[in-house]
C-alpha cells in the first residue's frame, strides 16, 4: 500500500460510513420491523405486532394489485434493458463513428436526463390527452379518426383514449424509455472512447468492415460496460417511479397500471398502510437483489480483453 | 486566519442560537408581547390564505403579541405531521385542525383543552357559536371552535342544459327525470355528467348512497362477520344498491368516454368550456370558477342533486370538519392563555369569519354576512337558502385504507369485473 499512516484516510472513511448507517441502514432495518408491525399513518407509531405478524408477507402472494405491478414491472425491466440500453449503444456507435457534431448529439440526447421527471410527465399528460391533445389533434388532421356532426352542428370525435386499458403500456413506458435513453448513451460512449483506435487501425489495414469491427472489436470490448448499463437499467425500472405516478396516478387504468413503486407509494402514503408498503419495498430491494446476481451469472462481467 | 474563522463561526453560531431562543420581548408600549405558535391549513395555495394573513396581522396590530405561522396545506401527511408533533412534544399553542376522529389521538392524550373547561375561567369564550354545531369528542366534550365549513351539490351549465333543452333542476328534482334529462343531453352531443370515477368517484357515491337510504341514516357504514363475510343488511343494501346506481349510469354512457383515465382537472375543464352539463362538487370549486372562468359565470349555476326513494333533492352533503383548538402547553402558560384566548376569538368574530365565506356553513349564532358575491356565489347562496337537511360525508367515518379500497374498486364495478357486494365487501374487510 502506497499510505504508511492509515489514520487520515479512516478519519475522511468514518463520517462517510457513519451517514450510511445513520441515513441508509438503520431506516432499511427499521423498515423491515415496520412489515411485522402495525402501523396506520405516517408518522404515528405502530400500534403493535399484527395479529399474525407475518401476515403483510403472505399478502404479498394473494394480492391481485401486486400481482399486476410485478407483472407490469417485469415487462418494463425487459423494455428497459432492449429499448433503453439497444438505442442508447446504436445511437453512442453512431455517434463514435462521426468525425464532426458528435458533441452537439451527445448534449442533445442526453438532455432528457436533466428535465425533471414532474415537468416530462405533464409534458407527456398533454401529448397524450384525450380531448384536444397533440397525437389525437394530429391524428385528426390527417383524417385518421372518426367523426360526427350532430343536427345541431356540433361535432363529436372519437378521441382515441391513450391511457385506456388498451393502450396504456404504451403511453406508459415510452417516455421512460425515452427519458433514460441518454444516460446509457453517454455511458457507453465514454466506454466506445476507452477503446484504444489502433485496435481499430490495425483491423481496418486487415480489411475488416464497418459492422465486422463492431462485432469483434466493439462489442466484446464494451462487454463490461454493457454490463454496468444493464444492471442499472434493471434495478432502475424497479424504482421507477415519478414520470408514471405524475401520467397514471394510482393504478390507472381499472388498477391495470401498477407498478411495484407506484403501488408501494400509494399503499404508504394513500392508503396509509405503512406497514404493507414498507413490506412492498422489502420485496423490491429482494428483487434487485436476485435479478441483478441472475444477470450476473447470466452476463458474468469478464476483466480480460 | 483560521482564529478569525472560527472567531466568526463562533458568532454566527450564538446568533442563530439567539435567533432560535427566547421569543418573548417587551412591547413598545411596556407589556410583555408573546410570540404564539400557530398550526392552520391556510397555508400553500388555499383560497383563504390572504384573508388568514390580514386577520393574523389585524390581531398583531390588536394585541401587540407575535404570530408564527407554521400553516401548511392540508392533506395526509400534514394531518400525521401535526400528530406526530403532539406525540413528540412539539405542539403549536394554537391548531386549526379537522374536530373528526383525526383529532382523537391528541384529545384523548389530553393534549388540548376542552371548551368546558376554557369556559370556567374566560365564561363568553365561543359564546357566538351555535352549540349544537360544535363537534363532540369521544368524551363528550367540546374541543374546537368550529370554523367555516362545506357543502357538496350540483353544478350545471346552464348554457348546455338551453343548448339541450333541458330546465335548470330545482329542489324537486327526481333521478326519473334526471336520467331523461341526462339522454337527452347526450342526444345532443354533450357529456351529461363530467366525473372522473377514476379519481373522484365519491361526490357521486356520497349522493348515490343517500339516494338508497335516508339523511338519517346516511353515516351507517356496512360491516363485515368474524369471517370476513359482507352482513346483508339494509346499511350494505343500500351502498351495493349505490354502486349500482353508479354502474347504470356508467352504462348508459352518461359519464365523459374517458371517465376512467381522465384527471378530475380534466372532467372539471369539461363542464368549465361547456361540453357536459352537471357536476357534483363542493363549495370550494366555486372559487375555481370564479378564477378561472370568471368571465362566464353566468353560465353556471348551483342546483340539487337528483332523487330517489325517501330522499329529497334538497337534502345535501355539507357540514363543518374543522375548528380552533387550544393546546394545554399554551393553557398552562400564563403568559400564552390570554393570547391563545384572544386570538381564537379573533379569528372566529363574527367579522372575520364573513371574510372567510362566501357561501359556506357557518356555526356563529348570527351568521356570516358576506358582501360582494358574484353571480355562482349567489347561485349557492340562493341554493342553499332552500337546502332542508344537510349531512356530513360517509367516506369521513371509514378508514383511508377501506376509502381507497371502495373508490379504487368502482371502477371494476361499472366495468362488470366485480360485482357492488364484492366491492362493498372487500373494502369493509380493510375497514378498522
Amino acid at each position: 500500500m502506497i499510505y504508511k499512516r492509515k489514520t487520515p484516510l479512516l478519519v475522511f472513511l468514518i463520517p462517510a460510513f457513519l451517514f450510511l448507517v445513520v441515513y441508509l441502514y438503520y431506516p432499511f432495518l427499521q423498515n423491515i420491523i415496520n412489515t411485522f408491525m402495525d402501523i396506520e399513518g405516517l408518522g404515528r407509531p405502530a400500534s403493535g405486532f399484527n395479529e399474525v405478524w407475518y401476515e403483510n408477507y403472505q399478502r404479498l402472494f394473494t394480492d391481485p394489485n401486486l400481482r399486476t405491478a410485478l407483472k407490469n414491472t417485469l415487462i418494463l425491466t425487459v423494455c428497459t434493458v432492449v429499448f433503453q440500453v439497444g438505442i442508447a449503444l446504436v445511437l453512442a456507435l453512431m455517434v463514435d463513428s462521426i468525425r464532426v457534431g458528435g458533441q452537439v448529439f451527445r448534449t442533445v440526447y442526453f438532455f432528457p436526463i436533466v428535465i425533471s421527471a414532474t415537468a416530462l410527465g405533464l409534458m407527456f399528460n398533454l401529448i397524450f390527452l384525450y380531448r384536444g391533445g397533440m397525437i389525437n389533434q394530429l391524428l385528426l388532421n390527417l383524417g385518421q379518426l372518426d367523426y360526427e356532426i350532430k343536427a345541431n352542428g356540433k361535432m363529436i370525435v372519437q378521441w382515441i383514449d391513450w391511457k385506456d386499458v388498451e393502450h396504456f403500456m404504451t403511453t406508459m413506458f415510452s417516455p421512460v424509455i425515452w427519458q433514460y435513453v441518454g444516460f446509457y448513451f453517454v455511458i457507453i460512449v465514454t466506454g466506445l472512447n476507452n477503446i484504444p483506435s489502433e485496435l481499430f487501425e490495425a483491423a481496418e489495414i486487415d480489411g475488416a468492415s464497418g459492422l465486422k469491427k463492431i462485432r469483434y472489436i466493439t462489442l466484446p470490448l464494451l462487454k463490461n460496460v454493457l454490463f454496468t448499463c444493464l444492471i442499472l437499467a434493471i434495478t432502475g425500472s424497479l424504482k421507477v417511479f415519478d414520470l408514471p405516478w405524475v401520467m397514471f396516478g394510482a393504478g390507472m387504468p381499472e388498477n391495470q397500471g401498477w407498478l411495484t413503486g407506484t403501488y408501494m407509494y400509494d399503499q404508504t402514503f394513500n392508503k396509509m398502510n405503512v406497514d404493507y408498503g414498507s413490506t412492498i419495498a422489502v420485496l423490491i430491494v429482494v428483487l434487485g437483489v436476485l435479478m441483478s446476481t441472475l444477470a450476473n451469472k447470466i452476463f458474468k462481467r469478464s476483466d480480460e480483453y | 486566519m483560521k482564529k478569525v474563522l472560527a472567531m466568526f463561526l463562533v458568532i454566527a453560531m450564538g446568533l442563530s442560537m439567539v435567533a432560535c431562543g427566547g421569543t418573548d420581548k417587551t412591547g413598545d408600549n411596556g407589556d410583555k408581547s408573546v410570540t404564539l405558535n400557530v398550526v392552520t391549513s391556510y397555508g400553500g395555495d388555499d383560497g383563504n390564505r390572504k384573508n388568514f394573513e390580514d386577520a393574523v396581522k389585524a390581531y398583531e396590530q390588536d394585541t401587540g403579541n407575535k404570530v408564527n405561522d407554521g400553516s401548511a396545506t392540508s392533506n395526509e401527511e400534514w394531518k400525521a405531521k401535526v400528530i406526530t408533533d403532539f406525540e413528540t412534544g412539539s405542539e403549536p399553542d394554537v391548531l386549526f385542525f379537522f374536530t373528526n376522529a383525526d383529532a382523537e389521538p391528541f384529545i384523548t392524550s389530553g393534549k388540548v383543552v376542552s371548551i368546558e373547561e376554557i369556559r370556567t375561567v374566560y365564561p363568553d369564550y365561543a359564546k357566538n357559536m351555535k352549540e349544537s354545531m360544535m363537534a363532540t369528542a369521544s368524551d363528550g366534550k367540546h374541543y374546537a371552535v368550529p370554523s367555516s365549513g362545506f357543502w357538496e351539490n350540483m353544478f350545471v351549465n346552464t348554457e348546455v342544459l338551453a343548448a339541450c333543452g333541458v330546465s335548470v333542476p330545482g329542489p324537486d328534482y327526481t333521478w326519473e327525470q334526471f336520467l331523461i334529462d341526462c339522454q337527452k343531453i347526450k342526444d345532443a352531443g354533450y357529456t351529461p355528467i363530467a366525473c372522473s370515477l377514476f379519481e373522484v368517484p365519491h361526490y357521486w357515491f356520497e349522493f348515490m348512497v343517500m339516494n338508497n337510504g335516508t339523511i338519517d341514516n346516511q353515516l351507517d357504514v356496512p360491516t363485515v362477520d368474524a369471517n370476513g363475510n359482507l352482513v346483508e343488511n339494509a346499511t350494505a343494501k343500500k351502498w351495493i344498491a349505490a354502486l349500482e346506481d353508479l354502474k347504470t349510469l356508467y352504462d348508459k354512457g352518461f359519464f365523459p368516454n374517458n371517465t376512467l383515465t381522465a384527471t378530475d382537472a380534466e372532467t372539471v375543464a369539461m363542464f368549465g368550456e361547456g361540453e357536459a352539463a352537471f357536476l357534483i362538487d363542493g363549495s370550494w370549486k366555486v372559487g375555481y370558477f370564479t378564477s378561472n372562468h370568471g368571465d362566464e359565470l353566468e353560465n353556471y349555476a348551483i342546483s340539487y342533486v337528483p332523487a330517489k326513494g325517501s330522499r329529497s333533492a334538497s337534502e345535501a352533503i355539507g357540514g363543518i370538519s374543522m375548528g380552533y383548538f387550544i393546546t394545554t402547553k399554551a393553557w398552562n402558560d400564563p403568559a400564552k392563555r390570554e393570547a391563545a384566548i384572544k386570538f381564537i376569538e379573533h379569528m372566529t368574530s363574527d367579522e372575520v369569519m364573513s371574510k372567510f365565506v362566501t357561501t359556506e356553513v357557518t356555526a356563529l349564532v348570527n351568521g356570516a354576512k358576506p358582501s360582494g358575491l358574484n353571480e355562482l356565489q349567489q347561485s349557492a347562496a340562493d341554493a342553499n337558502s332552500k337546502i332542508t337537511g344537510v349531512v356530513g360525508a360517509v367516506q369521513d367515518v371509514i378508514s383511508s385504507e377501506a376509502k381507497g379500497d371502495l373508490f379504487s374498486n368502482i371502477q371494476k364495478v361499472v366495468t362488470g369485473q366485480m360485482t357492488a357486494k364484492e366491492a362493498v365487501e372487500s373494502a369493509m374487510k380493510l375497514n378498522k
